[in-house]
């Protein structure tokens, strides 16, 4: 066979496999080289037992249904990708306390209409309020896909219509919930999702909130019906069935330049040569560890020493395989926001503290959506957190063991205390993943899953604003969680397409 | 649509041109926070990934240190020591090892219980031991050939055969046959030494009072911990102090407190003899708990065969092919190690998934209780070759060993 290929994709994550299946169907002679030996990075699933486990998934926002498809759905289609797609009823249930101290136990279902009538009964009088942010949802997301399509934009067009996109647009959310006089207990319920970008309220983008909660919202959430390796195997058989090359268990170990442009990747299994390069690697590892010195501008070091190494979320999770089904155990709701506060600049600050001080968890039980998520008479349930660097920089190999079973349990207990919900006595099979579990399987800096933290001057925004600076290095891009969308399948995703349109249109100019 | 965004009017600051303006220099904003940083290298190091490699090293070059012979049970403990004299890396009482082997042609692996105990990883120590299988390749190898100081590629530690306290009950019977006594063995080592915490009663089979393998070492750490006990069981002769003929419902019933967890290991022989005891005592499924070792049974229309039925197997690794014979009667690993294929493989039983690979075209069997695949996999015909036998001629793609 021989190694000459237009582009190389270094890494079978989400953007990496989206990417060369975009690449692959213009015609473009693609190769994937992964690591493990299988794909998707986070997005796979192991076997324990009579049970498969989803080691990251929660949920996909921007699916939408059958006849109201949303990006990813179309991206999917449009790339000839088939997903049996399962939709989730309700997009949270949240316990804890409100910021006034009162209890809260609230279920926000799926759907503007819905939810705006949920949060009515919740906060009387609030519906003018909620309808109102709705329709800045809208234009933000009209005002997005206008500035971050990678293209040039004119601040005129985007003046005339989106003018409250522009005055919100460089505020966190928590300035602008305030501007838009929300109560208290309101914003309380609006923030539950700050987690999903590992962010707290005060330092992230008010745009970036406004994209994937309005999709959740309007356009529900979904997973795969057979974990999310179901996706990944979808997206390696479509680049397959197109002509792609995968090669597993290949590590791409360095980017070959010749005259300060990418001509090659050095692989475990050889040398290959290449036009373009994309690598789904976290941007720190490929400009610190994959490219020559010489290559690597100021502007790319300065801009990972300005980040300080702050990486996004680092999980904690532990997967419980239970001998009884979800109705015996009591639980209904597809996954359960645990706050120890509302205010989600105390909880980010307490996580940050390390596990003693942490009080924030999500749970989620796979069978209540998909009642075939475990076998007959079986559950299947995880219980997420972050870890912080506190614990898990300094702790030794030999007490690693007892301090994740704790963590577990502590957990389980959280679980209890907030719902009634008991799973002792009925775990089958028990994987608990930390942040060495994810340092392991991805290789990421920290074991962080998202990247550098979406936050104040390097929200998505801003990355969008200037792709045209980020990415210095002739034929080579680094793609994924880390990129000018964010984290999150659909995030990664969507970098994947975007970037690959990119390589597209500069190959064609390459050409010309 | 205009009338629309007028009437959202939203307001942040006193003047809608500043927020307009804050928006518009948020590259300025970005550009300022990036050059005010230091133009020095770009952090490559990470104690988190560090700590990561420290508990699952890819691979642990060791040296055979020592040899102790145990010829009444016709098996050998290799003593193995970190090549650079560091500790081996940490694990749980019950892992396995894989050990990598270039024997002539052939390239292979076996994964061998740890025999030690945690503790001794500190001055780099790690025990496996060895039985001896008559005509099994890589047991003569390992027993005949294998002298100190020769060198060892070990993989990292791994499978999911330990005390979990969250999972597991507090009390655990071990039910052991021959050799399946060394997981055992290193988890009563770590109770002793205060690393696990459980009460292990050990039901150990042996052929003779004089084959029982590590009984020294057994009744020692009996002696020193009231956490671990051990009744031997003896097939081929009636001793007093001794349990007579097998494991029974009865003999566990007998040892074990109301709630308990049954872990087993040992030869195949043990797994079908202990099918019925397991169905007797009505245990749920998350109290029984097996070391999966190789491939439980050939399927039967495998068996059947007239022997030596050869197919071609095409063996794609990355830009390679290889063309090469695999006999119905094996697996699709063994045909490839055969040939000197670098294949990877951890625990051949179907279990860790390691050896993933994808066929392109062909038929194969997989021994059903050994299929531990995903369920897109089984869809996808994606097979753990350690576990797949041919039944034609196949194209199989295969991930090459990962170092």
């Amino acid at each position: 066979m021989d190694k000459e290929f237009d582009v190389v994709v270094a890494g079978a994550g989400n953007a990496g496999l989206i990417a060369a299946i975009k690449l692959q169907k213009a015609g473009k002679k693609t190769l994937i080289v992964e690591q493990h030996n299988v794909p998707g990075g986070c997005a796979t699933s192991y076997v324990r037992g009579r049970f498969e486990i989803d080691p990251s998934l929660h949920e996909l926002c921007s699916v939408g249904s059958k006849e109201k498809p949303g990006s990813i759905r179309r991206m999917f289609d449009d790339l000839g990708i088939r997903v049996n797609w399962v939709e989730l009823k309700d997009c949270f249930r949240a316990v804890g306390r409100f910021s006034d101290g009162s209890p809260m136990d609230i279920t926000m279902p799926c759907g503007k209409e819905a939810m705006i009538d949920a949060m009515e009964r919740e906060v009387p009088g609030i519906r003018k309020k909620m309808e109102r942010l709705f329709r800045l949802f809208d234009e933000v997301n009209e005002g997005l896909g206008y500035f971050s399509d990678g293209t040039n934009y004119n601040i005129r067009y985007a003046l005339k219509h989106f003018s409250n996109m522009l005055i919100v647009g460089s505020h966190s959310c928590k300035v602008v919930f305030k501007a838009l006089r929300l109560p208290q207990k309101c914003i309380d319920i609006l923030s539950t999702y700050w987690s999903y970008l590992g962010v707290d309220m005060s330092r992230m983008s008010f745009l970036h909130y406004a994209m994937m909660v309005s999709s959740y919202m309007e356009e529900g959430a979904y997973i795969p019906a057979f974990t999310s390796h179901e996706l990944s195997v979808a997206l390696e058989d479509r680049f397959r069935e197109l002509g792609g090359t995968i090669w597993f268990n290949c590590r791409a170990e360095s980017f070959l330049f010749n005259d300060g442009k990418v001509c090659g990747v050095r692989t475990s299994y050889g040398d290959v040569s290449c036009r373009y390069a994309l690598a789904n690697v976290n941007e720190d590892i490929v400009y610190g560890s994959m490219v020559p010195k010489e290559i690597v501008t100021p502007r790319l070091r300065r801009l990972s020493n300005a980040r300080k190494q702050k990486f996004g979320a680092r999980m904690f999770t532990v997967h419980l395989c239970l001998d009884v089904t979800r109705e015996e155990l009591g639980i209904n709701d597809y996954s359960i926001f645990m706050l120890g506060s509302a205010d989600s600049e105390k909880e980010y600050a307490n996580i940050m503290r390390g596990m003693e001080h942490n009080t924030f968890a999500i749970f989620v039980c796979y069978n209540v959506a998909n009642p075939k998520a475990s076998p007959e008479g079986t559950c299947m349930c995880s219980i997420t957190t972050f870890g912080s660097p506190v614990d898990w920089d300094n702790l030794r190999p030999e007490d690693y063991a007892a301090f994740k079973e704790k963590c577990a349990r502590k957990l389980i207990k959280q679980l209890k205390d907030n719902t009634g919900i008991d799973l002792e006595g009925h775990i089958e099979e028990i994987a608990i993943a930390t942040p060495w579990t994810f340092a392991r399987y991805l290789g990421t800096p920290e074991g962080c899953v998202y990247g550098h933290e979406t936050a104040d001057w390097d929200d998505i925004i801003s990355r969008s604003l200037q792709m045209g600076k980020d990415y210095p290095v002739k034929g080579l891009k680094p793609i994924g969680a880390g990129g000018p969308r964010g984290d999150g399948y659909s995030s990664a995703y969507q970098c994947g397409e975007l970037m690959a349109g990119m390589v597209l249109r500069e190959l064609e100019e390459a050409a010309v | 649509m205009r009338e629309r965004l007028q009437k959202l009017k939203i307001k942040i600051s006193n003047f809608k041109l500043k927020d307009m303006l804050s928006f518009k220099n948020l590259p300025l904003r970005r550009d300022k926070a990036i050059e005010s940083a230091p133009d020095s290298d770009i952090n490559t190091s990470f104690p988190i990934n560090e700590n990561a490699r420290k508990l699952h090293p890819n691979t642990q070059h060791m040296t055979v240190l020592g040899i102790i012979e145990h010829p009444d049970s016709g098996a050998r403990t290799l003593v193995l020591r970190k090549a650079d004299g560091t500790s081996a890396a940490w694990f749980r009482a019950g892992q396995y090892v894989s050990v990598k082997l270039r024997i002539g042609e052939s390239l292979v692996s076996r994964p061998y219980s740890i025999s030690s105990s945690p503790k001794d990883t500190e001055d780099g120590r790690l025990c496996i031991t060895v039985k001896e299988n008559p005509g099994g390749f890589v047991a003569d190898y390992m027993l005949g050939k294998i002298k100190e100081w020769d060198s060892l590629l070990v993989s990292g530690p791994e499978g999911q055969f330990f005390h979990d306290s969250l999972r597991d009950s507090r009390n655990v019977i071990a039910v052991a046959g021959g050799s399946g006594i060394t997981p055992f063995l290193s988890m009563a080592a770590a109770i002793r030494d205060g690393i696990e915490d459980f009460n292990l009663t050990i039901l150990y089979g042996s052929r003779t009072e004089r084959s029982i393998l590590f009984r020294k070492e057994l009744d020692e750490i009996a002696s020193q911990t009231d956490k671990v006990k051990v009744i031997h069981i003896l097939s081929e002769e009636r001793k007093p102090g001794f349990e007579n003929g097998f494991v029974t419902a009865d003999l566990i019933r007998k040892h074990a407190p109301d709630d308990y967890s049954l872990f087993i290991c040992g030869p195949a022989g043990l797994y079908r003899h202990m099918e019925g005891v397991v169905s007797e005592l009505e245990l749920p499924s998350k109290r029984v708990r097996r070391e999966i070792i190789g491939v439980s049974g050939k399927p039967v229309s495998a068996e059947n065969e007239s022997p030596d039925t050869y197919y071609d197997l095409t063996v794609i690794q990355g830009p390679e092919t290889y063309r090469i014979k695999a006999s119905s009667r094996e697996t699709l690993l063994v045909a490839m190690e055969r040939a000197g294929i670098a294949a990877p493989a951890k625990c051949r039983s179907g279990e860790c998934g390691w050896c993933r690979s994808k066929v392109i075209s062909g038929t194969y069997i997989v021994s059903g209780q050994n299929d531990y695949r995903r369920h897109m996999d089984k869809e996808t015909d994606h097979i753990h070759p350690c576990v797949t036998f041919p039944d034609s001629d196949i194209v199989l793609e295969v991930p090459r060993v990962y170092n």
